[in-house]
């Protein structure tokens, strides 16, 4: 996870997102994939996991 | 279509870590395989919020790669879930036996658990308030256990079946046999009414039949030269040590490749190059697939 608990450093999914994801419908995967970028720019990651 | 009933999550990781398959039964919960070591806290994480303040009474095993079992541990530091395994990795997990188990082979991590029952081929389990078959299927790893569910027609495939292949047939590396094996694999589970797979890494999928030609059609370019199994498990293991770490010294390569007993087996046995030159074509491999990139004196992953 980022150093803030928050996302997944390897997926950038928070964890209800991840527990989502199994049953979800491509639109609510769109709509997280759209945030990815933005995210990736925003998170910082700790050294380790 | 994909529609499982709200009492079976699935927690889709990634390749360093399985996905996991947690059960919600009206008296009972359990989950199917565990993730990396790495990731283990995610994975208690992950199964806290989804529980929302149940007990995990259970933890069980497809087979015990490190990326399926590594989770193991905290759960059972947590919960201190009965955890059943197959039966045939029974003595190797009681004596923590390194060398038996694959995490030193693969050049893995895994921290230590204990198990409280085991499963055969054949046994039913009950998961979720539904009854759920054991099978057993060879190949990837000769004593994997996938599961399935008649009632809702549901397979747990673990690394016996991908959407696109399989996993790496590690008993061909050795010299032993399991293309034969994965083919009966592929046959026992051409058998099965299933509408939906669960597979150990990557999404949920409904084309069983489509999944198990690819799978075949993969199986039968793999056999007619063993040379090419080692290789892909040559790419794989690189790839999986990327994953871990992210970033490896293009200098370390070739010694981190002979630190792994089971490729060194497999370049004895098919391969018979140096280890720098392996290292090069591994290299050059996962470059090409936009799996890692070189960033100086750095391969990162991609």
């Amino acid at each position: 996870m980022d150093s803030d608990r928050q996302y997944c450093m390897g997926c950038l999914r928070t964890i209800p997102e991840i527990i989502a994801w199994g049953k979800a419908d491509d639109d609510y995967k769109r709509a997280v994939w759209a945030e990815l970028p933005l995210r990736r720019q925003t998170v910082h990651f700790d050294e380790e996991e | 279509m994909n529609a499982l009933p709200d009492s079976i999550q699935v927690f889709e990781r990634g390749w360093l870590s399985s996905n996991n398959i947690l059960l919600l039964g009206r008296h009972d919960t359990a989950i199917i395989d565990t993730g990396y070591l790495s990731h283990a806290p995610q994975t208690l994480e992950l199964v806290r919020h989804a529980l929302h303040g149940r007990h995990l009474d259970q933890v069980i095993n497809t087979h015990l790669h490190s990326d399926h079992c590594g989770g193991n541990a905290i759960l059972q530091a947590h919960y201190g879930s009965r955890t059943s395994i197959p039966v045939a990795e029974a003595e190797k997990v009681r004596h923590w036996d390194v060398e038996a188990l694959s995490f030193k082979a693969t050049g893995q991590r895994c921290d230590r658990f204990t198990f409280d029952a085991t499963i055969a081929p054949g046994d039913v389990l009950k998961l979720a308030d539904l009854e759920w078959q054991a099978l057993g299927a060879p190949g990837h790893d000769p004593h994997s256990l996938i599961f399935y569910c008649p009632q809702e027609r549901v397979l747990v495939s673990a690394d016996a079946l991908w959407e696109n292949g399989f996993g790496v047939i590690f008993p061909e590396l050795d010299g032993l046999s399991g293309f034969a094996e994965e083919r009966a694999t592929l046959d026992l589970i051409a058998g099965l009414d299933v509408r939906l797979v669960i597979p150990g890494h990557g999404a949920p999928f409904n084309d069983v039949a489509g999944a198990l030609a690819r799978a075949r059609s993969r199986l039968d370019y793999l056999a007619a030269d063993p040379v090419r199994n080692a290789q892909n498990a040559l790419k794989v293991l690189l790839k999986f040590l990327l994953l871990e770490r992210q970033r490896i010294a293009l200098a370390d390569v070739p010694q981190l490749l002979l630190a792994m007993p089971v490729f060194d087996t497999a370049n004895r046995n098919f391969l018979h190059q140096t280890p720098e030159q392996l290292g090069t074509w591994a290299v050059s491999q996962l470059v090409r697939a936009a799996a890692a990139r070189i960033d100086g004196e750095y391969l990162l992953n991609e």
